[in-house]
């Protein structure tokens, strides 16, 4: 009983006196203590460099600590074999501030990728794809090329590609900078739902009015270490 | 209503674009074309070294001199009959057979003319000695004991001169094997030129790709893929290149007199080696990209 719940009170994320360092530059982030339980809900702020992208990057393995551990679903990713890191990344859906999509595609490949790359039947993929596209109203733009699409368009492809997978960490980085108060809180409110069914979301933001929106705490960077900020209020109109 | 739209799956990594895949296709087609002459050359020395070795060991000839002083019919008879004996006597002698003065004038025609008086020359008698296993028959020995019972006779080994020929087409032989393997490591080395770049080009779009969970193994099929069909469309072009230039060098060569090599031809199992070349060509095109990939991915990321 006891291990069971141990089990269910890891954290998802866990990192141990992290640093991160790029080459021979000083440290951008130093001795960061930082467990999310899973189905937690945090906003990533910070002013512009003080290490949000690399924190993220890390939460979504792409980089590894300079110093310290990092613990991903459990596992020490320091000592992870490059399959494990991919089968951990399967279970992890990122948006990027850039979008970073494939541009030579259409935006139905491009939500596709994550369903292929498991290797799933592209009848299911059909199904999944098309469901996704349409809640995120780009049922007309599916075998629109990336890089015909405005920018609004391209987050609501980026966002459908990141969460096609039902992933169980949900890593978002100004999700809802480049669309309209109606769309920002459309895709707000399927972060939100995701996370009711368990996605442990982290959202990097600099907007204010969306923090105060929501009722979730933050995960904020200075000085190169982080503080967490409690959820201090409930906003009932938020979902 | 999604069955219907006209979506057509594009692969996520776009290698047919890829700037090197023109200069893979042109050094792949080119290493192919010299390939397979390589090998054609290969295949050719190997066979005229083989047939010259068979006739080496299929027999030797012996000259009998002319007696200085005129003798006898008998006389004659009995000297070259002491000599058929000699090699009668030998074992691994199969068969002696005197060569008829009517084949020595044939012989002597296209060096004298066909009006020459060959009555009046000297001409040595020449005797065929064919061997049941030449590989054994000590030539030296042989040749030693004859001069002993018989000093006007002396053995006419072919293989002495043969054995130089051979030398030499066994040096055309290496050099076409060092070829073969130059222009393998060429094309490898294309291989790999082109894949690095292309990995380099793309990337970013890698990163994403593992960032989503692909696998090392997701990225090197597509360019493993890629490579199978670069591979032998590019090898398709340089075999049929290789067999146009093949035939043009036959036709050329048909009309001459070639009497060493003139029998030499290629076999089926030859042909049906040359026409697999692309096959080859695309499954070592395919493996290098997949492990080149493999391997270049384990740096990053």
């Amino acid at each position: 009983m006891e291990a069971h719940k141990n089990i269910l009170t890891e954290p998802i994320i866990d990192m141990q006196n992290v640093s991160i360092r790029y080459g021979k530059d000083p440290e951008v982030l130093s001795d960061i203590k930082l467990s999310l339980e899973k189905g937690s809900f945090h906003f990533l702020t910070g002013k512009s460099g003080a290490g949000k992208t690399s924190l993220l990057s890390m939460m979504y393995l792409a980089l590894k600590p300079s110093r310290g551990t990092l613990n991903v679903f459990g596992a020490n990713v320091g000592y992870a074999r490059r399959e494990d890191m991919a089968m951990m990344r399967r279970k992890i859906g990122v948006v990027f501030q850039d979008f970073r999509l494939l541009e030579h595609l259409s935006a139905y490949d491009n939500v596709a990728v994550p369903l292929r790359v498991r290797g799933m039947g592209e009848n299911e993929i059909r199904k999944r794809v098309k469901e996704l596209l349409s809640w995120v109203e780009l049922d007309k733009s599916m075998d629109k090329i990336c890089s015909t699409l405005s920018g609004g368009e391209k987050q609501r492809v980026a966002i459908a590609r990141a969460v096609i997978n039902r992933p169980e960490i949900l890593l978002a980085d100004e999700p809802t900078g480049n669309v309209d108060d109606d769309i920002a809180f459309k895709l707000m409110k399927l972060f939100v739902e995701l996370n009711k069914l368990g996605t442990t979301v982290v959202i990097a933001t600099h907007s204010t009015d969306l923090i105060a929106r929501y009722n979730y705490p933050q995960i904020h960077l200075e000085n190169k270490g982080l503080k967490i900020i409690p959820a201090l209020r409930r906003v009932k109109n938020a979902e | 209503m999604l069955n219907k739209l006209n979506i057509r799956r594009r692969t996520e990594l776009p290698l047919k674009e890829d700037k090197a895949n023109f200069f893979l296709e042109i050094s792949t087609a080119i290493s192919v074309f010299l390939f397979s002459m390589a090998l054609v050359a290969y295949f050719m020395t190997s066979a005229v070294i083989s047939s010259w070795r068979e006739s080496i060991i299929d027999g030797l000839t012996v000259q009998i001199l002319p007696p200085s002083e005129q003798i006898l019919p008998d006389e004659e008879t009995l000297r070259i009959g002491k000599v058929i004996h000699f090699f009668e006597g030998l074992s691994g002698v199969e068969k002696v057979a005197v060569v008829k003065e009517k084949q020595i004038k044939k012989l002597m025609t296209p060096w004298l003319g066909a009006n020459a008086d060959l009555e009046a020359l000297p001409l040595p008698k020449l005797l065929n000695v064919r061997l049941s296993d030449g590989k054994t028959f000590d030539f030296e020995k042989a040749g030693d004991d004859l001069k002993e019972i018989a000093p006007y006779a002396s053995i006419d080994n072919h293989g002495i001169w043969l054995k130089k020929l051979i030398k030499s087409a066994t040096s055309l032989k290496s050099l076409s094997l060092f070829v073969l393997i130059l222009v393998l490591s060429v094309a490898v080395f294309s291989i790999l030129y082109a894949v690095g770049t292309s990995l380099k080009v793309h990337q970013n779009i890698i990163e994403i790709l593992h960032i989503m969970g692909a696998t090392d193994n997701y990225v090197a099929k597509q360019y493993a893929l890629r490579g199978f069909f670069v591979g032998f469309f590019s090898s398709l072009a340089g075999t049929l290149m290789a067999f146009l230039a093949l035939r043009i060098v036959s036709h050329l060569s048909s009309g001459l007199e070639t009497g060493l090599i003139g029998a030499v031809s290629l076999g089926f199992e030859h042909w049906t080696v040359l026409a697999l070349i692309p096959l080859f060509s695309a499954v070592l095109s395919m493996v290098t990209s997949f492990f080149c990939v493999k391997h270049t991915l384990k740096e990053m990321m």
